[in-house]
């Protein structure tokens, strides 16, 4: 799993007294500098965007950063945003809904959230592996109560998203081990 | 030859309409924008009058005249407020001008301040953040995530003159008590500049769909409403719509004029009209925001 300290980008990328991802021209020099850093990273590990240290995020540069990385990377590469409050939610819920894109998050406690437009069904399916770590189809079917066949179209939309992962025909969230 | 323009004597976003009439009058001559009679003015009225300063500027070369407030504690409220920092760039002054710096204070939350690029917004954000949080949380009773998104939303209001007014422009937070309009306190944001406004920032990607219908009105329908922008990038066009979303949430109101037109999302406590067309002209675009304390509190 690599971490990618968004403050400290931002600090080496466009300056030391910044804080706050806001503006479209911070929010370019900011996915530039991770875009470099993606250059150098495994694509099969799991890249997580930590917003920790992040004060403000307005929706400009949640597009210049989350949705553009996304909608280059998304398809090739799993993401995991890390560290956001509310707010930060906000702004990126806004990017995802405009893109029609989603992304996982997670949350203080270890939890994973789907940020973004996402059908109900699927969500519940992610959901239930998050919750159970490594699981097969039958175990998803049986826990969310949802047909076989529609876990079977949920998990496929999700690994296609790179949303989950699938190893040995069990599916796991993003850096659940 | 000089052109006598009136500036109310109760200068906010309710007498503005007024101030752009005498401003648009027709009639050749030095404009002289006439404050002397100025009993109160709200950041919206003092960020306008730059912006008309500044139009007046970039057309003619020339500066106006500005005649200063004749009452003494006003004058000296508009040097707290910071408008004697920027007044002298686009007005020729008359009248004793106060030797009193900008400063902050519980209810001026950020003086007025230039917003010329993406550096301007960093500093506005980030003081406002430090000045802003204690009335957001305390007097206002919003949580932090409303603190949060006060400063997106004043981000992207700033950001919508630095992407796309093709000049520079101002903004300025004032928190007050509205006594007789709501019986409550208020976060008051005012930007302002003198820039191409909205219609012709949009004209050429979006006028083709509105035919004959294509206005100042219709040009801020699809901004605020449709999330359209002048640039061919899908991420574009977010801002205002999330602007509206939060002071939706919280009750707030936001009201953007450009050129002829005024449009507002009006939250019940006010009585202003969603859509005002046909309105006196007034260069660029001015954006009010108003974020009132909590029911709750």
């Amino acid at each position: 799993m690599h971490n990618i300290d968004l403050k400290t980008v931002l600090k080496r990328k466009v300056s030391e007294g910044y804080d706050d991802l806001v503006t479209r021209h911070t929010g370019r020099a900011v996915r530039s500098g991770v875009e470099e850093l993606l250059a150098e990273l495994d694509r099969d590990q799991v890249t997580v965007m930590d917003f920790s240290a992040v004060g403000c995020l307005d929706i400009s540069c949640a597009d210049e950063i989350v949705g553009k990385l996304l909608l280059d990377h998304g398809r090739a590469r799993l993401m995991l945003l890390r560290g956001l409050t509310p707010a930060h939610c906000d702004a990126i819920v806004t990017v995802l809904e405009r893109h029609s894109i989603a992304v996982v998050a997670q949350d203080g406690d270890g939890g994973f959230e789907l940020l973004g437009p996402i059908e109900p069904t699927v969500r519940d399916v992610f959901t239930a592996i998050w919750q159970h770590r490594w699981t097969a189809l039958p175990d998803i079917a049986a826990r969310t109560a949802v047909p076989a066949h529609l876990v079977q179209r949920a998990l496929a939309e999700l690994i296609d998203r790179q949303l989950v992962r699938q190893e040995a025909g069990h599916y796991l969230a993003p850096v659940a081990r | 030859m000089t052109r006598v323009v009136e500036v109310p004597t109760s200068f906010d976003d309710r007498t503005f309409d007024q101030f752009a009439k005498s401003n648009a009058e027709p009639g050749g001559g030095r404009p002289l924008y006439d404050a002397h009679g100025v009993h109160w003015a709200s950041p919206y009225g003092l960020v306008g009058l730059l912006a008309a300063g500044q139009a007046i500027m970039e057309q003619t070369g020339k500066q106006a005249l500005l005649t200063v407030p004749e009452d003494r504690d006003v004058l000296h409220y508009w040097a707290r407020a910071g408008f004697f920092e920027f007044a002298p760039e686009w007005f020729e002054i008359h009248g004793k001008v106060p030797r009193i710096g900008p400063s902050h204070s519980s209810e001026v939350l950020l003086e007025i301040t230039p917003v010329r690029g993406s550096a301007d917004v960093h500093g506005v954000v980030r003081t406002i953040q430090r000045r802003a949080a204690a009335i957001l949380s305390g007097e206002l009773g919003l949580d932090a995530s409303a603190t949060m998104g006060f400063g997106m939303a004043l981000s992207e209001a700033c950001q919508n003159i630095v992407e796309h007014a093709g000049t520079s422009g101002w903004v300025a937070v004032q928190s007050y008590t509205w006594r007789r309009r709501l019986g409550r306190r208020v976060v008051v944001i005012a930007v302002a500049d003198a820039g191409i406004g909205f219609r012709r920032s949009l004209e050429s990607t979006q006028s083709g769909r509105f035919g004959d219908r294509w206005s100042d009105a219709t040009a801020l329908e699809a901004a605020l409403f449709q999330g359209v922008s002048r640039i061919p990038d899908p991420g574009r066009g977010q801002g205002l719509g999330g602007i509206c979303r939060y002071l939706n949430r919280w009750d707030g109101k936001i009201s953007v004029r450009s050129g002829t037109a005024r449009l507002a999302i009006v939250p019940s406590w006010d009585d202003d009209e969603p859509l005002v067309d046909g309105l006196p002209p007034f260069p660029g675009s001015q954006i009010l925001m108003i974020v009132p304390a909590h029911m709750a509190k």
